[in-house]
């Protein structure tokens, strides 16, 4: 197991002395391979703060984090020995916007300097950005640019791009694809799909777009007031009283899939997750 | 019908070399509700800052029910034509909510009895009432973005451009903006919604395409909602329902009642 959480909760202090319950006795764990994870819920129900939980940038106020071996609680703060550093290199997070924090001259130079960083060789990060600007979809010609002509997206990828180049086993990413176009967003998450298959990493993305989680996610945790409600399977969170008592969106390709079930004689046995499998199984049937 | 907008062969650049909007020529009428659709880059958010006065057009001209917009009618201008912007902590300028609402009637002096009434108004018309002693650290993105859509509410403009104000919400956050927007131009509100998600622009009356900073199509929305092509050109998703039903079409499976059916279904996306 790579992350567990243990009656996990976080209170923050707010300027009046009063407190406020973030997390509520969170239990969950995570593990290094194999997962492709959506984070859900309304805004300030605690995703943010969960995920921060996740690389120890946030220190449980109850309760403890392991983390690759490490175990974090409300003392860890005070103990200078335990050394957070490499739990931040093994987690990558990638915040909301990251796009904000680009500042070098070059892409290239962005892109090396969180292993740099951590002590990796000027030689090896040079290696490393060649290669993650590829894992992210740009060609090699963009690393000698200024990351500040780039497009949004692009800004974007590039910004993942110096996440990856510290080799973080487990990969969360903040809302990585608000604001971006229906094409930019398939991309992106395109992207996130490979490094889960290609490079076996463990990817987790908080997000308010219900059909990436319907499309993507083998698991999907929703967070509401602070209180993980739901970890489980995409497919089955979508029943009809979730989507009420939780105020989600139905994805677009259930919402269709349920309706021609509904009005027609359509029978969907396995429940189709891509609009390539629905129109597949619709053809199948009407052929 | 009268033109509420009126823009002429507007052009913008940002640097000389690449230019954000070619020669745009739009009229937006009186209580009309359009939909400018575009992808990331297109140059929907620039057409949006030039008609509040937050970029000067480098050649063209813009008028606003019948003003000319320039250095001297600006203030003017913003009394007719308020704006929500996508990112909530951008736009919250008060130290609390009622100091959000109340900052920009201040700027047009309104008398400080009418400025309590319209507090009271608008606030609870965005159920915001209840919060209108909070800070903004106090408040979810959600709540923030209603926050300043009172403020905007509250300055009555005739017209009112949302620009891509959803894109950070979550899925509840983004019915109740697509209701206000639903229930202003019931109320006779010019509103222009700026969006690359097609499911906001299935309510409009039109749809302005563009792409690279050019008007690429324009019409109806039920005509630019099934225009494939148009909408492949400019890197848009076709609704699900239809992208369905040329599929059908283009392997040749007739069935008439499906067909009319998916077509149905995208316009109640």
């Amino acid at each position: 197991m790579a992350i567990k959480f243990e009656r996990v909760s976080f209170q923050y202090t707010s300027m009046d002395n009063k407190g406020y319950l973030a997390l509520a006795d969170i239990n969950l764990s995570i593990n290094k391979t194999g997962e492709f994870i959506t984070l859900i819920g309304e805004t300030g129900s605690g995703k943010s703060t969960l995920a921060q939980h996740m690389n120890a940038l946030l220190q449980p106020t109850e309760g403890r984090v392991h983390i690759f071996g490490i175990t974090v609680d409300d003392k860890t703060k005070k103990q200078r020995k335990i050394k957070l550093n490499p739990i931040r290199k093994q987690v990558g997070l990638v915040f909301q916007f990251p796009e904000y924090q680009l500042f070098e001259e070059t892409v290239e130079k962005d892109i090396m300097f969180g292993p740099k960083n951590f002590g990796v060789s000027t030689e090896e990060a040079a290696k490393r950005a060649e290669k993650m600007i590829e894992v992210v979809g740009l060609d090699a010609s963009y690393l000698k640019r200024s990351p500040f002509n780039l497009s949004g997206g692009e800004k974007k990828r590039v910004s993942i791009a110096g996440i990856l180049a510290m080799e973080p086993d487990i990969l969360i990413l903040d809302e990585p694809t608000s604001g971006l176009d229906p094409i930019g967003r398939n991309a992106l998450l395109d992207v996130f799909y490979n490094i889960h298959t290609e490079l076996d990493k463990t990817v987790i993305i908080i997000t308010h777009d219900m059909n990436t989680v319907y499309e993507y996610a083998k698991r999907v945790m929703v967070m509401r007031e602070g209180v993980l409600v739901y970890d489980g399977d995409p497919v089955a969170l979508f029943s009809k009283s979730n989507i009420d008592r939780w105020n989600l969106d139905v994805p677009d390709i259930l919402g269709l899939t349920r309706d021609l079930e509904a009005k027609f004689d359509y029978k969907f046995t396995e429940p189709p997750r891509s609009r390539k499998a629905l129109f597949k199984a619709l053809e199948g049937m009407l052929k | 019908m009268h033109p509420m907008i009126e823009m002429t062969g507007v052009s913008f650049y940002y640097t000389k070399e690449i230019s954000a909007l070619k020669n745009v020529d739009l009229t937006i009428n009186k209580g009309e509700w359009i939909t400018i659709l575009g992808h990331n880059g297109s140059g929907k958010s620039t057409l949006s800052k030039l008609l509040v006065g937050l970029l000067k057009a480098k050649t063209g001209t813009i008028k606003v029910d019948g003003i000319t917009l320039n250095e001297e009618t600006v203030q003017d201008i913003r009394r007719k034509i308020g704006i929500v912007f996508q990112n909530p902590d951008n736009q919250f300028v008060g130290v609390t909510v009622r100091d959000d609402i109340a900052f920009g009637l201040e700027n047009i002096q309104i008398e400080r009895e009418e400025m309590l009434r319209r507090i009271d108004v608008f606030s609870k018309k965005v159920d915001m009432f209840d919060f209108l002693n909070k800070e903004p650290s106090q408040l979810s993105g959600g709540q923030k973005q209603r926050a300043a859509i009172a403020g905007i509410l509250a300055m009555e403009t005739d017209v009112i451009i949302f620009d891509e104000a959803t894109a950070m919400l979550d899925p509840k956050g983004r019915r109740k903006i697509l209701e206000y927007m639903r229930e202003l131009n019931r109320e006779g509100t010019t509103i222009i919604t700026i969006t690359h998600e097609m499911k906001e622009a299935v309510e409009s009356d039109r749809i302005i395409v563009l792409k690279n900073g050019e008007i690429l199509k324009e019409g109806s929305s039920q005509s630019i909602l099934k225009d494939k092509e148009t909408l492949e050109k400019s890197n848009l998703e076709l609704l699900l329902p239809l992208e369905m039903l040329y599929h059908l079409e283009s392997n040749k499976i007739e069935n008439e009642k499906l067909k009319q059916y998916l077509w149905q279904s995208s316009l109640n996306a």
